[in-house]
């Protein structure tokens, strides 16, 4: 399995360095800056090359045709989009991953058919949300060919699904129920699970059942009084 | 016809002003502000500091309602991101794209960009003013009468 990296700055050097511990996976780093490239080889090696991860010559040099994956994660929108897309339409490379530095340059990324997209902004409000005890849904992974999205959810007190087990709950369609966590650990859920409040659930979901599962698991929100 | 151009280089300059004497309504886009100097006085049209590449610029420039979006930014990668933006997001129907790179130029051509290149235009001039009066055409100097040529004063 051949990768290749564009963009050695903190998420790229953490990345290269987790791919490099597995067996069989060679990967090749490519980093703008001359200085950043040259510091990054001194620590991690040969698998850095100094060069411009948008520029279809270079890449060409650094064997992009027969990369099995390629992903753009420099801080550059516009670097990460044009990578993406050479790396798919001209070299052919069967997968591709991008960086979306700026949230609102998400829909464009997914429109032009980016496989993954990973958005900074995106996981720290991830992290933030995963930390208040009122979570709800959050989106893990996003599946884009599909249409799908992986998600965790935390089950809400007085949810319409806590208490029942799986078997009485009509999800929306398309909607798997993967993984059940409760106090015990995980499980993989059958009909008789039962679930409960602080029960983590991970599913696969369609992009447009998610506000319907979202509702699901919330608790209701109390009346109002007028 | 409405106007958007990103980046006020002498092309951008140039362009801007061109199509606002033949009587458009021209927004022109740049991250310096400082560039809008390179625009004579009598330019009325539109100036707006910030970046072609931000839908909060975009939709100032009035990219929602633009006929044509022309980037010509000096990076090849934000005048494609802000391209692919007018032309997908916002429903540009006409979109010209600068990419100096003739490769990436041909690239997002295929992809449905309407892209120049001004090195390839750059390539094809320098060699057409080397081959101009038979000089080198295969790899020889030609023309016993005065050709330009080394040797033949």
């Amino acid at each position: 399995m051949y990768i290749i990296v564009s963009g050695g700055g903190n998420v790229g050097y953490g990345i290269a360095l987790e791919l490099q511990q597995l067996p069989d996976y060679e990967v090749t780093i490519v980093e703008l800056s001359a200085n950043r490239a040259s510091s990054l080889r001194d620590e991690i090696g040969e698998m850095v090359v100094h060069g411009d991860g948008s520029e279809i010559a270079f890449l060409e040099t650094v064997g992009a045709s027969r990369a099995d994956l390629v992903i753009a994660l420099t801080a550059d929108d516009g670097a990460n989009l044009v990578t993406a897309q050479v790396a798919r339409h001209w070299f052919k490379v069967p997968r591709v991953i991008a960086r979306v530095n700026d949230p609102r340059n998400e829909p464009l990324f997914r429109k032009l058919g980016v496989d993954s997209i990973v958005s900074a902004s995106g996981a720290v409000m991830a992290q933030i949300e995963a930390t208040l005890p009122e979570h709800t849904l959050i989106p893990l992974m996003a599946l884009e060919s599909a249409g799908l999205q992986i998600v965790t959810m935390r089950v809400q007190e007085g949810a319409e699904v806590a208490g029942r087990n799986l078997r009485d709950l009509q999800f929306p369609s398309g909607v798997l129920i993967t993984i059940v966590i409760g106090p015990d650990g995980a499980e993989t859920p059958s009909g008789d699970t039962v679930l409960r409040p602080g029960h983590e659930i991970i599913a696969v979901v369609p992009k447009d059942a998610e506000d319907t599962l979202r509702a699901m698991v919330t608790a209701p929100l109390p009346e109002e009084d007028d | 016809m409405r106007v958007v151009i990103m980046g006020c280089g002498r092309v951008g300059a140039g362009l801007a002003q061109q199509l606002f004497r033949e009587g458009h309504d021209v927004t022109i886009l740049d991250t310096d502000a400082f560039a809008f100097q390179r625009l004579l006085p009598k330019f009325q049209g539109r100036r707006l500091h910030g970046s072609g590449t931000d839908d909060r610029t975009l939709i100032e420039a009035g990219i929602e309602n633009a006929d044509v979006f022309v980037a010509v930014a000096s990076g090849d990668n934000r005048n494609i991101l802000a391209s692919q933006k007018a032309k997908e997001m916002y429903g540009v129907k006409r979109v010209v794209t600068r990419v100096k790179d003739p490769l990436r130029a041909e690239l997002f051509e295929r992809l449905g960009l309407e892209t120049f290149s001004p090195t390839k235009v750059g390539i094809e001039l320098a060699r057409d003013a080397m081959m101009r009066d038979g000089t080198m055409r295969d790899g020889t100097v030609r023309g016993e009468t005065g050709a330009a040529g080394e040797g033949t004063r």
